[in-house]
C-alpha cells in the first residue's frame, strides 16, 4: 500500500540515521547471543545436569533430529505440527465465524444484546481452559474435543470486537445509507461490516493465538498426536531438550499464524488510521 | 422563477416574488412544518415552529440561521431522514413518507466510506437496492465534472477536502436526483478552496438542471450561490426573511461584490442575524 498516498508520507524514504543508533536487527540478534551465551555459561558453570536445563546444542541437536527425518516418519515433526495447525485453523474458523455471528446478532438487535451479553461476561471472566475437560469428556478424545475448545477460545475475542466495532459505527454513515434507502442488510454488509473490519481483526489477532492455546490444552489432556503430545511424551522420559525444541516449534508455529493475521490485516483495512478527517 | 431554469442567464432572480406565496408548480412545499425534539435526558427541545416554504423545480435556495437553529433539522425532514409529525412536506405534492431517489444529500464533511475508493463511493448508491446496472459511463461523466479523473481509483484519505467533497456531491448525483440537498458542505474547508467549490458548484448545478437546497453559514456563500436567501430565526427555527438575490449569473467572487444590491443584501442578512444571535 505503499504506493498510495506519496503526498501524506513526508517521511523519505532513506532515513537519515543518528551516527549512534544501531540497527533493530542487530539489537535483538546481539540480545538473542548474550541470552545463548548466558544459558550456555549457567550450564557449564553451575553444572546443571541435562534433565533440568540442556545446554544450547543439545536443543538444537533436538530440533534439527525431528527436521531431518521423512514427513511420514513419526519421529518427525511433521506428523504432530500438522495435527495441531489443523486443529487450530479449524478451531479458528468455526470459532470466528461464531462469534462474528454472535457479535453481529448482538449488534443488530437489542433482545439478542441483553439476552447474550450477561452470560458473555460470565464466561468472559470464567477461565476458559478450565472447561476443557468437560469438553473431553463430551467430545472424546479425537480431533472434535481440539478443535471444540480452540473454536471456543477463538469465539470469545471475536465476538466481543465485531460487537463493539458494529456498534461504533458513526451516525453519519447511517444516515447516509438511510437516505439511499438502503435495507439493513445493506447497510450491514456495505457499512457497519467494513468499518467493524479494524476491531475485527483485533479480535482475529487474540483468536488465532488462543486456538492454537486451545488445541495445546486439549491435546494435554488426552490425544493421539499433536505438539502437546510430544511435549508431554518427551517430558514423561525427562527429555527436556525435546521440550525445548517442541516449544520453539510452537513459538514459530504462533508467530507465523500472527503473521498471517497482520498481513491479512494490513490489505484489508490499510484505509483505518488515515481514513479519519 | 419557474421559468428561471430554462434561461439560467441574466435574468434570473430578477423579479422578487412576494414572502410567503407558494409559486403554483412547488416541487418542494412545507406548510406549517414543525419538530420536536426529546433530549437524551428526557426534556424536549423545539427545534422548528411553522416553517412554510416552497421551493421550484430548478432553483438554488440557501438557508442560513444562526447555529442550532433547526436548519439541519430542515434538511434532515426534507430527505426523509426524520419523519414530519407537524405540518405537510410534500414532494411533487407527495406528502414525504421516507428517503427516496428523488433526492441525493451532501453531507457536511463529504462522509465518504474509506475503505472505497472515489469511484466505488460514487458507484454506492447504486449498488443499492440491488441496482447492478454497469453505470461505468455515467461515473466516468461525473468524474470528469468534479474534475476528478485522475483520482477514481484513489482512496479518500488520499484526497484534500475539497477534493472529498466534490466526490461527496458526485455520489448524491449518481442516482440523477431532481433534488440536491446538502448539509453546510463546505464548513469544514479553508475560505479559498470554499470560494473554488462554489464556484464549481454553480458551474456543476448550472450544468446539471437540478433544485438545490443548501444549508449555510456563509452569508457570501449563500448570497453567491442561491436565486432566494431564506434566513431563518434562533430556535425554535422559523423563517424569518426569504430575499431574493438579483444578481445576473454566472457569478464569480471577483466582480459579485460590486454588484448592485449585494451590498444591502449582504447588509440586511447580517443585521437580521445578528439581531437573533447564536442559540445558546
Amino acid at each position: 500500500m505503499s504506493a498510495h498516498a506519496p503526498a501524506m508520507d513526508t517521511a523519505p524514504a532513506v532515513r537519515p540515521r543518528h551516527p549512534r543508533e544501531v540497527p533493530h536487527a542487530l539489537v535483538s540478534g546481539l540480545g538473542m547471543l548474550v541470552l545463548i551465551g548466558a544459558w550456555e555459561g549457567a550450564v557449564h558453570l553451575l553444572h546443571l545436569p541435562g534433565y533440568i536445563l540442556p545446554d544450547p546444542a543439545a536443543v538444537v541437536r533436538a530440533l534439527w533430529s525431528g527436521i531431518a527425518v521423512a514427513p511420514s516418519s513419526p519421529l518427525g515433526w511433521y506428523i504432530p505440527l500438522w495435527s495441531t495447525f489443523r486443529n487450530a485453523a479449524f478451531g479458528f474458523l468455526i470459532g470466528t465465524l461464531l462469534g462474528l455471528l454472535l457479535g453481529s446478532m448482538m449488534a443488530e438487535s437489542r433482545t439478542i444484546e441483553r439476552l447474550v451479553m450477561p452470560y458473555a461476561f460470565a464466561l468472559q471472566c470464567l477461565p476458559k481452559v478450565a472447561i476443557a475437560p468437560l469438553i473431553v469428556i463430551w467430545f472424546g478424545f479425537g480431533d472434535g474435543s481440539k478443535i471444540a475448545i480452540a473454536a471456543l477460545l477463538a469465539l470469545f475475542p471475536v465476538m466481543i470486537n465485531s460487537f463493539t466495532g458494529l456498534s461504533a459505527v458513526e451516525p453519519e454513515r447511517i444516515d447516509l445509507m438511510h437516505s439511499l434507502s438502503a435495507t439493513r442488510l445493506e447497510t450491514y454488509r456495505l457499512v457497519k461490516l467494513p468499518n467493524a473490519a479494524p476491531y475485527i481483526f483485533a479480535g482475529l489477532d487474540m483468536a488465532v493465538v488462543y486456538a492454537l492455546l486451545g488445541t495445546i490444552v486439549a491435546e494435554f489432556l488426552g490425544a493421539q498426536q499433536g505438539m502437546g503430545v510430544v511435549i508431554t511424551q518427551a517430558e514423561s522420559v525427562t527429555d527436556v531438550a525435546g521440550v525445548f525444541a517442541a516449544l520453539i516449534i510452537l513459538g514459530a508455529l504462533g508467530m507465523a499464524l500472527h503473521g498471517i493475521v497482520r498481513a491479512l490485516e494490513r490489505r484489508v483495512v490499510h484505509w483505518a488510521d488515515r481514513g479519519k478527517r | 422563477m419557474t421559468a428561471a431554469r430554462a434561461t439560467p442567464g441574466a435574468t434570473q432572480g430578477a423579479a422578487p416574488q412576494p414572502i410567503g406565496v407558494a409559486a403554483p408548480a412547488a416541487l418542494i412545499g412545507l406548510r406549517g412544518v414543525g419538530k420536536t425534539y426529546a433530549t437524551a435526558s428526557g426534556s424536549a427541545v423545539r427545534a422548528l415552529s411553522g416553517v412554510d416554504l416552497s421551493i421550484a423545480e430548478g432553483e438554488f435556495v440557501c438557508v442560513v440561521g444562526p447555529s442550532g437553529c433547526g436548519k439541519s433539522t430542515l434538511l434532515r425532514l426534507l430527505a426523509g431522514l426524520d419523519p414530519c409529525e407537524e405540518g405537510t412536506l410534500t414532494l411533487d405534492g407527495r406528502p414525504i413518507a421516507g428517503p427516496s431517489g428523488e433526492t441525493g444529500v451532501v453531507f457536511q464533511a463529504a462522509n465518504l466510506l474509506p475503505w472505497l475508493t472515489v469511484r466505488e463511493n460514487i458507484r454506492l448508491p447504486l449498488r443499492v437496492g440491488g441496482r447492478h446496472a454497469a453505470a461505468g459511463g455515467r461515473i466516468d461523466e461525473l468524474l470528469a465534472i468534479a474534475g476528478l479523473v485522475d483520482f477514481g481509483e484513489r482512496y479518500p484519505y488520499e484526497l484534500s477536502g475539497g477534493m472529498q467533497q466534490r466526490a461527496g456531491i458526485c455520489r448524491a448525483l449518481v442516482r440523477d436526483p431532481r433534488i440536491l440537498l446538502m448539509d453546510e458542505p463546505f464548513g469544514a474547508l479553508d475560505a479559498l478552496t470554499r470560494e473554488r467549490m462554489n464556484t464549481e458548484l454553480q458551474r456543476i448545478w448550472q450544468a446539471s438542471g437540478k433544485t438545490v437546497l443548501l444549508i449555510t453559514h456563509s452569508i457570501s456563500e449563500a448570497i453567491f450561490l442561491a436565486d432566494r436567501v431564506v434566513v431563518m430565526s434562533a430556535r425554535p427555527g422559523r423563517i424569518l426573511r426569504d430575499l431574493p438575490v438579483p444578481i445576473p449569473r454566472p457569478r464569480s467572487f471577483d466582480t459579485i461584490v460590486s454588484m448592485p444590491g449585494y451590498a444591502a443584501l449582504a447588509r440586511e442578512i447580517r443585521a437580521l442575524l445578528n439581531a437573533e444571535g447564536d442559540a445558546p
